[in-house]
């Protein structure tokens, strides 16, 4: 068996260690014998999403991602072909922001892709934190860390997960993150995969049920990787408890 | 005699006193004091410099430029105002001058070394414009504190259009800093390699920043790279390019020491890292423009002792321990290279800590290349510090295993004991302090 990881416009959007999402991705495929291959591509390359698995768009400065933005409308249509299609998807950060209509900031709007209904407006100040989420759909919590001046607003659409600690999408609704069919769009870095395995196995999941309709996946030793997600819950799920306490 | 200024120099001096005797060796605390009683105790003082300040700002190497360049003046006798110890902002640098002036309140300085950090300069400068500036390079660092490079060139380059005579020295390999040292309009001069050393780093997988001309957007085309985004460049678009270098090196060697030739002459230092090839050339750019003698170069560069953490050399018994700080991508993909420039059998310490000064946000350990730490030299791995599971998983999704010991001193004592006598320990920001301390505390047991 074999996948295709595409990772979109990596010399632009590589802001918070996306590398690592990546990595995670394609060591979890080969620890159980499936061959991830993964795919960049630059600014100006013809995406081809019709042998994609996964998608990864990532994060970058907001002049990096300006550029982007000019650039990603020739690809809107096969993007949300694919999207539609239920193509897996991770957008991070900056990535997350593109897959919404747009995201206004002081010196103007930059227009986003439309594959889901949501949209960015900047605010201040930067949201800077160590996130925890749940979300029933996974069997433990989900961490990471968020550093975003935009405040997303994802209306009906399902959050990644409801806020435990950290700010989330916007710092006011609980919600963080979005879920649109096999699309994840979160702040989540730090990178989001390694210390969520869980995470990272639903997209492997969700992109083998598509290719080749079955998305049983062989049970991995993850007791590091639960081990680095608990050290985070129980020590910022404490620090919260001091704060209420005092 | 300005008896505010006196109270103000005389109760910093106790207070850092004080605080170095509870064991903080924090300045900032007596710095914070001392403006607090008077708050122009910094401008006061900086204006009795008697001829040039020198700042020294950039991502990595401040401290070992800024200390080596105030090395270079007191060997040629010069008295200097210098904040060696690395406390960079803006109380950091008051406590420096407080702590050089007299009981009177008065400083007999005839320069001032300083390294800023970058997002401090805009402080400072309200109080003093130096004469130089030295920017060493700029990348990537603690995101989660400034936002992102951006934000930092843009502070920078603020602080510098506050001081418009402020000559600027700067790293011309670095597209980045060069492109900033040009738009601020100040004057400039430019130090750099023009010469191929490093051989395969066209397809190094090291994450590059500035690879887009900040001019006009476009992807830069390099002739060849010497680590990160350093190297010849030119946009092949409009008409930025690396700037002309007057401070040029040839013949570089490095490995076992470096040595490379300079406006005639030939320099010698018993360092490793490539890296500090930039920090030597900084300081001869620095002295040179100053137009102070270089008669003693070389000899400074020989006794010079590294400030705590930079390379820093520990004799245990049978047993070598180097101790080196690595606090961003950049840095650390430095320090691998020179650990793997030690051919012989080694253990490895890594120590992570996610405190405020080492920037909460630790994603960027995956921006590493730590997948060249597969070394057969290199014989175990143990991680340590705040952040050591993080660490222990990075490694093992380049399928490297490592040990965990959260215990900083534990970790030491235990490969002391049983790994094979030659030790490096690599360690982020507040990491650096304990494990000095505790490296020199061990140190001095086995000499007695
Ligand atoms: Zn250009």
């Amino acid at each position: 068996m074999n996948i295709k990881i595409v990772h979109l416009y990596p010399d632009l959007l590589n802001l918070y260690g996306d590398r690592g999402n990546i990595q995670c991705m394609v060591m979890r495929c080969r620890w159980r014998g499936i061959d991830a291959q993964v795919k960049e591509y630059r600014l100006g390359d013809r995406v081809d999403f019709s042998d994609a698995d996964i998608v990864l768009l990532g994060g970058g400065s907001d002049r990096e991602q300006q550029i982007v933005c000019t650039k990603l409308q020739s690809i809107r249509s096969d993007f949300s072909a694919y999207v539609e299609d239920g193509g897996t998807v991770i957008a991070v950060c900056g990535g997350y922001q593109l897959l919404g209509h747009y995201y206004d900031t002081p010196d103007g709007r930059m227009e986003g892709l439309s594959l889901v209904d949501l949209y960015t407006q900047q605010g201040s100040p930067r949201l800077i934190s160590n996130v925890i989420l749940k979300n029933e759909e996974f069997p433990y919590e989900i961490v990471g860390f968020e550093n975003h001046g935009g405040r997303t607003f994802i209306g009906d659409n399902k959050p990644f997960g409801t806020v435990a600690f950290g700010f989330g999408n916007n710092g006011e609704d609980g919600k963080e993150g979005v879920m649109y069919k096999n699309v994840i769009g979160t702040y989540l870095h730090g990178p989001l995969l390694p210390k969520n395995p869980h995470v990272c196995d639903r997209l492997i999941g969700t992109a083998l049920e598509r290719r080749f309709g079955s998305s049983q996946l062989e049970p991995l030793d993850d007791e590091d990787e639960k081990r680095a997600n608990r050290y985070i819950v129980e020590r910022f799920v404490k620090e919260e408890k001091q704060a209420s306490d005092r | 005699m300005d008896i505010r200024r006196m109270t103000a120099v005389n109760t910093a001096k106790a207070a850092s006193w004080a605080s170095r005797l509870l064991g903080k060796g924090g300045t900032t605390f007596s710095g914070k004091l001392a403006m607090k009683m008077d708050p122009s105790v910094l401008k006061d003082l900086a204006a009795q410099v008697r001829k040039k300040i020198f700042v020294t700002c950039g991502t990595n190497g401040k401290t070992t430029t800024n200390n080596l360049l105030c090395s270079m003046l007191e060997a040629q006798g010069y008295k200097v105002v210098c904040n060696r110890m690395g406390a960079n902002m803006l109380e950091g640098v008051a406590a420096a001058f407080a702590g050089a002036a007299d009981l009177a309140g008065n400083l007999d300085a005839d320069y001032a070394c300083i390294e800023i950090d970058e997002a401090s300069a805009v402080k400072v400068f309200r109080y003093f414009k130096p004469d130089y500036m030295i920017i060493t390079n700029l990348f990537r660092d603690q995101l989660d504190r400034y936002g992102e490079i951006d934000i930092i060139m843009d502070v920078l380059e603020k602080a510098i259009r506050m001081a418009p005579d402020m000559k600027i020295i700067v790293n011309g390999d670095d597209s980045l800093a060069a492109f900033m040292a040009q738009e601020t309009g100040n004057p400039y001069v430019c130090y750099g390699i023009s010469e191929k050393v490093v051989s395969g780093q066209e397809n190094s997988r090291e994450v590059r920043e500035g690879r887009f001309c900040k001019n006009c957007g476009a992807l830069l085309e390099y002739d060849f790279y010497h680590y990160s985004q350093m190297g010849v460049y030119h946009c092949p678009s409009c008409s930025f390019k690396r700037p002309a270098i007057q401070y040029d090196a040839s013949n570089v060697s490095f490995g076992n020491g470096l040595s490379f030739d300079v406006s005639g002459r030939h320099l010698e230092a018993n360092y490793r890292g490539f890296y500090n090839i930039y920090n030597i050339l900084a300081v001869w750019s620095a002295v040179s423009e100053a137009q102070l003698p270089t008669d003693r170069f070389n000899e400074v560069l020989g006794s010079y002792k590294p400030q705590f953490g930079r390379n820093e050399v520990f004799r245990l018994g049978e047993s070598r321990v180097l101790l080196n700080l690595a606090k961003n991508p950049a840095g650390f993909n430095q320090n691998i290279a020179a650990v793997l420039e030690d051919k012989t059998p080694k253990d490895l310490i890594i120590v992570i800590n996610d405190n405020a000064q080492d920037g909460k946000d630790i994603s960027w350990l995956w921006d590493v290349d730590f997948d060249s730490l597969s070394h057969e030299s290199i014989r175990s791995i143990t991680v340590s510090g705040i952040r050591a599971l993080d660490m222990h998983l990075r490694l093992k999704y380049v399928g490297i295993k490592s040990t965990t010991s959260p215990d900083t001193a534990s970790a030491i004592r235990q490969k002391l004991s049983e790994g094979c006598k030659n030790l490096y320990v690599l360690v982020n920001y507040t990491a650096l302090y304990d494990a000095h301390k505790l490296l020199q505390e061990m140190e001095k047991k086995y000499e007695h």
